[in-house]
């Protein structure tokens, strides 16, 4: 293995120049050229035939018939104008895969210490990582009597268990049901923040992304079309035509992180600082909920628009804004609008019909008022 | 002073033994290579790995012996190597088994190793595994029911061979008087009694052999000791 691949610095930085072509029956092309600077969770989001999982396999050295160049930390781990290509073992890059690939002739705690016999680093402590992927109970039960969520659980705990300086997921939870998704999720943050190991998480759940990643690259028929933070992307992603290919899949929305300031507040509510001033209020949250923050969204299709303040309604949430901009896109109209209230600006995005919008002659820097029920800010772990 | 054909019998196993060990060395790799070729040429080798099922073995035979004679460049390689003639020795024969018994060791183990696929051996490179720690490690163990089919039907073929053995090696005691060489002697001499007795032995022998690798690889079987975990 090569040595700088054993112990790196952070953050790690990913320079990505490459090149992939597939011929034959689904002819497919994939050209990244990013730099990535790799902090906490970086999403990888696309529809299928994308290239994102292409692009992972790349990263994790799967994928050999690459042009150009991957360099790690200014390690190349594929450079072919040098004929560079370190092998998948010798990066020291862990990946789980959607289908947990544990090996059937092994039980659980054999598959996991496949990994640390193999691991050079040897600094995480087994038993504690058992106990952080909740897997004692099943440490010698055979890989056949698992439920796909302790089955994802235990490739995780063994991709952790090999040390890797980079970990790679394509899409983990797309074969586990919403309870087992939930729990996987909550399961990444914590390893995430206990062991503080850059991840690279591929999915075409935007919902799924928006809960755990910090940035989010967005790929498109094997081209990135976006790189950022994680809600500035997810509201660029408002405007793309990413989503009116796949109406089903992403939803306009606004994706939001807000302190807590009442986890219940004795009447059925929750409630998130949106600024020095405004509140947002959501349903009421377990006590035992510990984060200061929270992920949240709201989809522009709950959002609606008055303008007169509405007081004399059951919805909770009515927030005074100033309208920022105002797409027409095919039959309805994308409405973007900054909070003006408070001294930190939030966008906030809004589906409503042309006749709505015709109806109450909106325009560009006017102010309205913005209001949705309290079970419209969702979130996709609690 | 050993019974002729006691001495028959230890030839044919040693002969056996020495094949299937030979086959299981050059036919794993040969096997890997077929399972992940991908390409054109791929049907050429696996019908010339395939030909001795269809080709009678007098055919081989014969042209193997006309290879190992010594006016032929393999028949005149080994002389130079070894000192001693190719043809009508023990060596000869084993040579001519390890041909004639391939495809029963290639053809099981090329369908597990492509059943098996590449999943397990990208989680296990994922892991820190080399390519000889992750067929030692994970596919050996996988496909190990497959080995030992492969191994028994190159083993039990490799028994009850005769054609290629007649051709190239003659009827030497000993040195290549193997049992199916043995019983047709006894038949000739119309000496049945003792034929019957190496037929038998033969069936018996086979037949336990075959049961054996079903039974290993009963699904059934399978399940239920699934069930019972």
């Amino acid at each position: 293995m090569t040595d700088a691949l054993l112990k790196t610095t952070y953050p790690l930085f990913l320079d990505i120049q490459l090149g992939f072509e597939q011929h034959g029956f689904e002819p497919f092309q994939l050209t990244v050229q990013q730099g990535l600077s790799l902090e906490g969770i970086t999403g990888i989001f696309g529809h299928s035939g994308s290239g994102k999982s292409t692009l992972l396999r790349a990263i994790a050295g799967l994928e050999k018939k690459i042009t150009g160049s991957i360099t790690l930390n200014n390690i190349d781990l594929i450079n072919s104008d040098s004929n560079i290509f370190i092998k998948a073992e010798q990066r020291n890059i862990g990946l789980v895969f959607q289908d947990s690939r544990l090996f059937p002739h092994l039980n659980v705690v054999d598959n996991l210490k496949f990994a640390t016999k193999r691991c050079k680093n040897n600094r995480l402590n087994f038993d504690e990582i058992i106990k952080l992927t909740a897997l004692d109970n099943l440490r010698h039960k055979s890989i056949h009597e698992l439920s796909g969520g302790q089955k994802q659980r235990v490739a995780l705990a063994r991709a952790i268990l090999a040390e890797p300086i980079l970990l790679l997921l394509d899409e983990p939870l797309s074969a586990l049901d919403r309870k087992a998704k939930a729990s996987l999720l909550s399961l990444m943050l914590k390893v995430q923040d206990e062991l503080q190991l850059p991840m690279f998480y591929v999915s075409h759940s935007l919902d799924e992304l928006q809960q755990v990643c910090d940035k989010l690259l967005v790929l498109s028929q094997g081209k990135v079309i976006g790189y950022d933070a994680i809600h500035t992307m997810i509201h660029q992603l408002n405007y793309s035509d990413v989503t009116s290919d796949a109406d089903d899949i992403i939803h306009q929305q606004t994706s939001l992180s807000l302190p807590i300031t009442t986890l219940d507040n004795g009447q059925g509510l929750a409630i998130l600082a949106l600024n020095d001033v405004e509140n947002i209020y959501l349903p009421a949250l377990d006590e035992s909920f510990t984060k200061e923050t929270l992920r949240c969204f709201i989809l522009a299709s709950d959002i609606s628009i008055s303008l007169t303040e509405p007081i004399n309604s059951s919805i909770v949430n009515h927030l005074f804004v100033k309208i920022s901009s105002i797409d027409i896109m095919k039959n309805k109209v994308l409405i973007t609008a900054i909070s003006v209230k408070g001294k930190i600006e939030q966008e906030f995005f809004i589906n409503i019909s042309t006749f709505s919008q015709q109806r109450l002659a909106l325009n560009i820097n006017q102010q309205v008022y913005l209001q949705f029920k309290a079970s419209a800010v969702r979130t996709y772990l609690y | 002073m050993i019974n002729s054909d006691v001495l028959a019998l230890l030839t044919t196993l040693k002969m056996a033994a020495l094949t299937t060990l030979i086959l299981l060395i050059l036919g794993t790799p040969l096997a890997w290579y077929l399972a992940k070729m991908r390409s054109r040429f791929k049907v050429i080798i696996e019908a010339i790995v395939a030909l001795p099922l269809v080709l009678p073995p007098t055919v081989l035979g014969f042209y193997l012996l006309i290879a190992f004679s010594p006016q032929h460049l393999p028949g005149q390689l080994w002389q130079q190597a070894t000192g001693q003639q190719l043809a009508f020795s023990f060596s000869a024969i084993v040579i001519g088994s390890v041909l004639y018994s391939m495809p029963f060791v290639v053809q099981p183990l090329q369908k597990a190793f492509e059943q098996l696929g590449d999943p397990l051996l990208e989680a296990g490179a994922m892991l820190g595994a080399g390519p000889m720690d992750r067929f030692f490690n994970i596919v050996l163990p996988i496909t190990k029911a497959s080995f030992i089919t492969a191994a028994s039907l190159g083993f039990a073929h490799t028994v009850g061979e005769f054609g290629v053995i007649l051709m190239i090696g003659g009827n030497i005691p000993g040195e290549t008087r193997v049992l199916s060489i043995a019983l047709f002697d006894h038949v000739e001499a119309f000496d049945y009694a003792r034929a019957h007795v190496l037929a038998i032995s033969l069936l018996i022998g086979s037949m336990v052999l075959l049961a054996s690798i079903y039974l290993l690889n009963n699904p059934r079987k399978k399940t239920m000791n699934k069930a019972k975990r």
